[in-house]
């Protein structure tokens, strides 16, 4: 389906930007694998990329520095020539409440999570220039719901929503098409540390209590990204999908059935 | 003092906003008020400035100033 284009990922090198990087990969799309500290995990990723018949190649870049994330799209201006898929996953943060966030983490996340996406989209659009393209940001409930240490991530979660509805609207001319995929609970490293006590065997585990029954996988988030990068998504522009089993549904999770009154 | 030793005390300097006069082989990153994300772009720097390599597992390892100016010097000399 995403035969002969060519995909950008920040942070595939693990977590759900490395599954986004393989279901791409899976539909025939060649990958740029981004990464941060992790080399290792990148060029595995890459590997397990070229397995599948298809072109991969690392690059290392902290998004947040607009000096590394502009090499990095020179890179992918030099190597291939063009993009059609760019994909900002990567994300960083701190736990901290609104009252210890302090400049230096707001800073850090801001750049990393929102204007990583922003300064990206510019240069992915430029790549796409005349050939059309697809652009997906990854983005959490938590720029809606509050959850413990998330204020500053969350708060960076809903500035990247309202920017994908406005680069929606700027670069529908350029027949780009951007919107953001927005996952619950999903049991990667930093999912993991946020959640506290959300293992399989936890007796209690919030998510047991999600209408689909069952956790998110990075391949749930990954799967509805390849279906924004497909053709068949062409209407749908400056959205947030939620993949989260319904989660977000039933808040209350009442037990009851209702009386009749 | 090697001229390692001094680039890497700049870069502390610059993204820490510590006295260099407290950069010493014994100081501690509680000695210079260094936070885990001074941490991590301390050792981005380095690996820019040197060409080097510093994975987070080694870097974990690093107990004072010293610490570091080693571990630089040794994966400099290694690229010889
Ligand atoms: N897990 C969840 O529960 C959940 C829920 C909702 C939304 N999300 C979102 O999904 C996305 C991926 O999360 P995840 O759970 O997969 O995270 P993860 O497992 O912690 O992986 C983070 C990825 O981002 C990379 N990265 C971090 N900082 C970077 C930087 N400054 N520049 C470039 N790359 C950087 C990491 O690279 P290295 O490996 O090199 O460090 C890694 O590849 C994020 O946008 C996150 O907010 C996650």
């Amino acid at each position: 389906m995403l035969k002969g284009k060519v995909a950008l990922v920040t942070g595939s090198s693990r977590g759900i930007g490395r599954a986004i990087a393989l279901r791409l990969a899976r539909e025939g799309a060649d990958v740029i694998v981004n990464y941060f500290r992790r080399r290792e995990a990148a060029e595995q990723t890459a590997r397990d990329i070229e397995e599948l018949g298809v072109k991969a190649s690392v690059i290392r870049a902290n998004v947040g520095d607009p000096e590394k994330l502009d090499e990095m799209f020179d890179t992918v201006a030099a190597s291939f020539g063009r993009l059609d898929i760019f994909v900002s996953n990567a994300a960083s943060g701190l736990p901290r409440s609104a009252l210890d966030l302090d400049a230096k983490v707001w800073g850090w996340t801001m750049d990393i999570n929102a204007r990583a996406f922003l300064l990206g989209a510019q240069r992915a659009a430029g790549l796409m220039e005349g050939r059309g393209g697809k652009i997906v940001a990854i983005t959490s409930l938590g720029s809606k719901l509050v959850w413990p240490g998330y204020t500053a991530i969350g708060v960076s979660k809903a500035t990247l929503e309202a920017l994908v509805r406005y680069l929606a609207v700027e670069l529908a001319p350029k027949d780009i098409c951007v919107n953001a995929v927005g996952a619950s609970f999903v049991p990667t490293e930093v999912g993991l540390s946020y959640a506290g006590g959300a293992g399989e065997e936890d007796e209690g585990a919030f998510w047991k209590t999600t209408p689909a029954g069952r956790m998110v996988s990075p391949e749930d988030v990954a799967g509805v990204v390849a279906f924004l990068c497909g053709s068949e998504s062409f209407m749908i522009r400056g959205q947030t999908i939620i993949v989260d089993g319904g989660f977000s549904l039933t808040p209350l999770n009442l037990k009851g059935k209702g009386g009749e009154n | 003092m090697s001229a390692a030793e001094e680039t890497i005390k700049d870069i502390i300097v610059k993204i820490v906003h510590c006295d260099r006069k407290i950069l010493t082989p014994e100081s501690t990153f509680q000695d210079m008020k260094a936070d885990s994300l001074d941490m991590v772009q301390v050792l981005v720097a380095l690996e820019d400035e040197f060409g080097i390599e510093i994975p987070d597992e080694e870097a974990q390892k690093f107990k004072n100033f010293g610490d570091f100016v080693s571990f630089v010097e040794a994966r400099v000399a290694e690229k010889k």
